[in-house]
């Protein structure tokens, strides 16, 4: 008997997705960061891009598969860094799913980005809190981590915003 | 844009703008705060309603003579302490600067009213504990025994040291000077001085914790933290005004930790080791002179004898944090001082 | 290009964030001293005078911190990211540094507000 896993094509686009953000998250680990929790978070461009051209669910799956994967592949798995990177995507996955509910237009990709930014590090930020290192003067972080929070989601917002008309005008162009 | 965003947008923006012009509307005091550091120490300037060119020349004629005072007086770096010491140890006669023989005499009597236990003369024990470095590292042990009863045997004292005129001589070679707190004391006062000179009449200033503060703040009293000697927290506050200064000395401040047991930086000259009675001594008096041998002599002396070094240097208001954390203190700083903390401490009320 | 409601919500942001700032980033003032806090293990606080090194004990291993000239810092860390050794020296009160994988927070405390200077 032949055991075949049948893999859709939702399986491919989160495998590729995946593995693009992967690839991100890795070149931005190599770079040094000022302060604790603090990248770019480029990878989650490919987040929302999966976000507006696939739906939530393909979404859900490359953010949660980055970090694991990623983690893994960093040597990170299991770590304290593990554990705040996951409650990042978590929270901005939830993030994204109730925005995703806005009725009429709702978010475009700046909207999705920043918000899935500011729960990602919001998260972050009280998961080092309870579990890490439950002292007032951690709050002095705090508003620089928000604020470079808007400040990349913002950014990968609108790079998103370009990857997608990017996207769309090469779909057009291949009709 | 679109016409009903745009009103979205004025409106936050103007919920922005109230936000950030809320900030700016804290009244400013006119007090003017400064931290330097000089003196070997952290050394904080607070000037009441000063304008501000008085502010900075005062400031800076501070720091100068901080300055100075700090180079003159240093037990251990090469100077013109070193150099007496140097001198008076080989039995020879030394010429003194007026000031320099206002600090020893200042010393000479303070420490004979103390009984000694407050002895600016055992210069030579402290450097042998390492206190004589910036760092005394953790994993270096305390001396021999042998070598502190050596050192205790030869008693050096201030009463070795005998004055001609401007000329000083030392009777006992073993005699090494290093002023302490002392020349905390001595420099907070000249730096006041400085300030009064140049028109300022309401300011504190706190040399790395001990502090002398004239004039008032405005209409109020100056309000003063007296840190718990075991916590960052604040064990006690008490209010000064017209001319006060408030010194204490402790064991947290300069000591190392060997075999889990604490050695601190203020030595008893009669036992050659720092005495584990009190955790803190605080002295408040008025004006100038007394504080820094008055704080060290009641750490030394401890829970045990510290009445009567209050008696011999006729303090009025004393307190002393014992090891056990029960607090003494005397009747006219019990009437004045409050305590911050909750449950406040055990507090024993002698009357000198 | 931005939706009504990306616009909402980057406002909305830059509206409350200068809050976040007045709120945990008061200027305490002048430093004086320093706490040391370690998961598992109860604070230090030290004064800011005189020039020391020590070590604290982590999960991940030591971290070694100097005390120099009023101010404090990370030497080293066992940790991958090194953003607390990164975060170079602290001068000013309410500045800190933190080895999140090691557990360990330093932070520079100043004056407290309700007293004009502080005896110790």
């Amino acid at each position: 008997m032949n055991l075949t896993v049948a893999t859709t094509r939702q399986d491919h686009r989160i495998a590729w997705l995946t593995a693009l953000a992967i690839t991100i998250h890795i070149a931005e680990s190599a770079l040094p960061s000022p302060l604790p929790g603090i990248k770019p978070g480029l990878a989650n461009v490919v987040t929302i891009v999966a976000l507006i051209q696939y739906g939530w669910g393909t979404a859900a799956w490359v953010a949660l598969l980055r970090v694991l994967i990623g983690s893994l592949l960093i040597g990170t798995f299991l770590s304290p860094t593990f554990l705040l990177s996951l409650a990042g995507a978590l929270a901005s996955i939830a993030a994204l799913r109730i925005a995703s509910w806005l009725p009429g237009r709702g978010f475009g990709p700046v909207g999705y980005s920043l918000l899935a930014a500011l729960a990602h590090m919001a998260a972050q930020f009280f998961t080092a809190y309870w579990v890490f290192i439950p002292h007032a003067g951690l709050f002095h972080l705090l508003p620089v981590l928000m604020t470079a929070a808007l400040i990349f989601g913002v950014t990968s917002g609108m790079i998103t915003q370009l990857a997608l008309q990017r996207l769309r005008a090469a779909e057009v162009s291949a009709l | 844009m679109l016409p009903p965003v745009s009103r979205k947008i004025a409106c936050m923006a103007a919920l922005a703008c109230s936000v950030f012009l809320g900030a700016c509307g804290r009244d400013p005091q006119p007090i003017h705060q400064e931290q330097i550091l000089v003196f070997g120490t952290l050394v904080d300037i607070t000037l009441w309603d000063a304008d501000k060119t008085k502010a900075q020349q005062a400031t800076a004629a501070v720091i100068h003579t901080l300055n100075e005072l700090h180079h003159r007086w240093h037990a251990w770096e090469p100077g013109p302490l070193t150099e007496i010491n140097a001198r008076l140890a080989r039995g020879e006669t030394v010429r003194l600067a007026p000031d320099q023989i206002e600090v020893i005499r200042g010393a000479q009597e303070l420490s004979r009213k103390s009984g000694d236990l407050f002895n600016p003369a055992i210069g030579g024990l402290i450097a042998l504990w390492g206190f004589h470095a910036d760092d005394r590292p953790s994993n270096v042990p305390p001396p021999a025994p042998g070598e502190i009863q050596k050192w205790v045997a030869r008693r050096p004292t201030m009463d070795d040291l005998h004055f001609d005129g401007d000329k000083l001589r030392s009777a006992n070679p073993a005699l090494q000077l290093d002023f302490g707190a002392y020349v905390k004391s001595y420099g907070v006062d000249r730096a006041i001085d400085e300030l009064r000179r140049h028109g300022v009449s309401n300011a504190i200033i706190n040399a790395g914790g001990d502090l002398r503060a004239i004039g008032r703040k405005g209409d109020h009293p100056w309000r003063i933290g007296i840190r718990d000697p075991r916590g960052p927290g604040i064990l006690a506050s008490v209010e000064i005004q017209c001319d006060e200064s408030v010194f204490t000395s402790g064991d947290y401040e300069r000591f190392f930790m060997y075999q889990g047991k604490r050695y601190h930086h203020i030595i008893d000259p009669r036992s050659g080791y720092p005495p584990d009675g009190a955790m803190s001594a605080t002295v408040i008096y008025p004006g100038g002179g007394v504080g820094g041998g008055a704080s060290t002599a009641l750490m030394v002396a401890g829970p045990k004898d510290w009445l009567a070094v209050v008696r011999g240097m006729h303090l009025q208001q004393a307190m002393l944090v014992a090891a056990d954390r029960k607090v003494y203190l005397t009747p006219a700083l019990a009437a004045r001082i409050h305590f911050e903390v909750d449950p406040p401490p055990a507090v024993i009320i002698a009357q000198p | 290009m931005m939706t009504r409601a990306d616009w909402i919500v980057l406002i909305l942001t830059v509206a409350l964030l200068p809050s976040l700032y007045m709120r945990y980033w008061g200027d305490e003032g002048p430093a004086t001293s320093v706490r040391i806090s370690a998961s598992g293990q109860p604070d230090i606080t030290l004064p800011l005078t005189g020039n020391r090194r020590f070590t604290v004990h982590g999960p991940l291993g030591d971290s070694v911190i100097e005390i120099r000239d009023g101010r404090v810092r990370f030497v080293s860390s066992p940790c991958r990211g090194q953003q607390c050794v990164h975060s170079g020296w602290l001068a000013r009160a309410g500045e800190l540094a933190a080895c999140l994988p090691n557990g360990i927070m330093v932070s520079v405390l100043g004056r407290d507000r309700r007293y004009d200077s502080i005896n110790f």
